[in-house]
């Protein structure tokens, strides 16, 4: 623009001028070194690894030699029956046949291996279920049950949820504690206590449900007792499907009453637990039975003898002893012995309304039914739950229909019976006659 | 001819004895829950049997030395003492072992069926 300015301005100057202020000009180049990025700067260097030294060995393999041995055959399998020279065979059977014929009687009547009828050598992997039947559901199956589920051992007891009815806690013979809920859609299994340190190593006797005295709302926990000696306290951790022990017992050979201790038993032993049972009114009063036979009162807030170091738990156990019952000392003693004389008691269970009444299933296949309000030693009702005198192993009063009473028997079955009026309504003055008989005889 | 009539009386004396024995076998072998029963001689060699042919002898061979053990154990811990019974409870079965001076009784039996 200034050029054309002053072209106006200087317009008398020849053109030939104006054309020389525009020349090609040819720059030389401009260099700005870098503020930021440096020079790199290279020095050379040298390694060298050490020389690869080498070895020879020889190594030389066992050398077999052959050989030969020899035993005597052995008649090859093949039977020859050889002949009676003697020719006193026929005296000889005549003298050893009643002999004989009465140990074949023996055997058959014999008790003495009752207890391995389950047939457990060392784990239990036997194909067993656990079934569920509602007497309430119009379309009954005696032979389907409602919910049926596989198990891969035995399972050696189990417990409804006090409040839920869709939820089941079972113990099994490797030590598992687990618990179902029947109302889940496809994998019933809710939680299970696995196999471990914390855990059961023998079969779970008996499972319980207590209620949760730490939870402001109603919860539960359960209780497993184990032969191993340990009696878990379980708590449901929904989130990793698992029971977690919040507490735990061992019940310890230290325990047991004199006349039932050893010399040879370590202090420390483990005692195996066989039944457990919670005080009606006190849920922290509990009594349970050993294997050695003894009785004892516990509770669940003792603090006795800790467990011995070769036990591992991450929770620490303790015995829960606070006095051991003896058959004829101390504050516990029978006030009333009935021998129904009809071979073993398997279960006996009180009445939930009467007082005075208890039912008792025994080996001869009967449920026998006595009031000790009337007369003690004679049963008051005798029912006879098969006609084939097949053992009854259980028997059950319905806690909240009284009038039901399950059994279940040697063969599989299992009955529920209806009980008349005289079975399921109290009377008056029941408590009295059995507060009677404990004052009377503890006097 | 008197010797004749020595050997029939033999024979008719033989088959009353036989019979008897088969009686006893038949009435030990059909209690309740018996599987078998095995007779062998002196040498542990069945006599007779109501089991098949490789049980018997296994039976008989192994519950013979079982028997000879037996019977020196008790006699080595008192000499004037002898074996009369050997009873064997098995998860399965129960063998029963009545020892004699020229025969054994081998009996094996199911008590639970």
């Amino acid at each position: 623009m200034s050029v054309c300015v002053s072209c106006k301005q200087h317009h008398q100057r020849p053109l030939t001028t104006e054309s020389k202020m525009f020349t090609d000009e040819t720059l030389e180049g401009v260099n700005f070194p870098s503020t930021w990025k440096k020079e790199r700067s290279v020095s050379e260097c040298g390694t060298q690894t050490r020389d690869l030294e080498t070895d020879e060995v020889g190594v030389q393999s066992v050398k077999h030699r052959e050989a030969e041995v020899q035993t005597d055959e052995e008649g090859g399998g093949k039977l020859r029956l050889a002949q009676d020279t003697t020719g006193r065979l026929g005296e000889w059977l005549r003298n050893i046949e009643p002999l004989i014929m009465k140990e074949l009687e023996r055997n058959l009547s014999s008790h003495a291996f009752d207890g391995y009828r389950y047939d457990h050598e060392d784990w239990c992997t036997h194909k067993t279920a656990l079934c569920t039947w509602n007497l309430e559901r119009r379309n009954l199956n005696e032979n389907k049950p409602d919910t049926t589920i596989d198990l891969s051992s035995c399972l050696m007891c189990i417990a409804f949820h006090p409040d839920n009815p869709a939820q089941i806690a079972g113990g099994n013979f490797n030590g598992d504690v687990m618990l179902w809920d029947l109302s889940r859609e496809d994998d019933l299994l809710l939680a299970t206590s696995g196999i471990g340190d914390d855990g059961h190593r023998e079969p779970v006797s008996k499972i319980y449900w207590v209620p949760d005295t730490s939870s402001k709302r109603k919860k539960f926990l359960l209780v497993s007792v184990c032969s191993d000696g340990k009696i878990l306290i379980w708590k449901l951790d929904k989130k990793k499907h698992i029971l977690q022990v919040v507490d735990g017992f061992v019940l310890m050979a230290q325990s047991l009453p004199r006349h039932l201790k050893s010399k040879n038993m370590r202090s420390d032993k483990e005692v195996g637990v066989t039944c457990i049972s919670y005080n009606c009114e006190d849920k922290d009063v509990f009594v349970v039975g050993s294997e050695p036979g003894a009785v004892f009162k516990c509770s669940m807030h003792a603090q006795g003898e800790p467990a011995g170091g070769h036990i591992v738990s991450s929770v620490p156990l303790r015995s829960p002893v606070t006095f051991p019952y003896t058959s004829h000392h101390g504050p516990a003693q029978p006030v009333l012995t009935i021998e129904p004389g009809e071979g073993y008691v398997f279960s006996v269970k009180w009445s939930p309304v009467r007082p005075s009444l208890f039912a008792a299933a025994t080996e001869s296949g009967n449920v026998l039914f006595y009031d000790l309000k009337n007369n003690q030693s004679v049963p008051l009702k005798k029912l006879e739950a098969n006609d084939k005198k097949i053992p009854v192993y259980t028997c059950q009063f319905n806690p909240s229909q009284f009038q039901l009473l399950a059994t279940g028997d040697g063969e599989g079955y299992i009955s529920i019976y209806r009980l008349s009026d005289d079975l399921k309504t109290s009377t008056s003055k029941e408590t009295d006659v059995l507060s009677g008989l404990v004052n009377i005889s503890t006097d | 001819m008197s010797v004749q009539v020595k050997k029939q009386k033999q024979t008719t004396m033989t088959q009353a004895v036989n019979s008897e024995v088969e009686e006893k076998i038949k009435r030990v072998s059909s209690y309740k829950g018996v599987i078998g029963l095995i007779i062998v001689d002196s040498d542990g060699i069945p006599i007779r049997t109501t089991l098949d042919n490789s049980t018997t002898v296994q039976y008989a061979s192994q519950v013979t030395q079982m028997n000879q053990k037996a019977r020196s154990c008790v006699r080595d811990l008192d000499p004037s003492n002898d074996l009369t019974f050997l009873r064997m409870r098995s998860k399965k079965h129960e063998i029963m072992v009545a020892p004699g001076k020229d025969y054994t009784l081998i009996v094996i039996q199911n008590p639970s069926e």
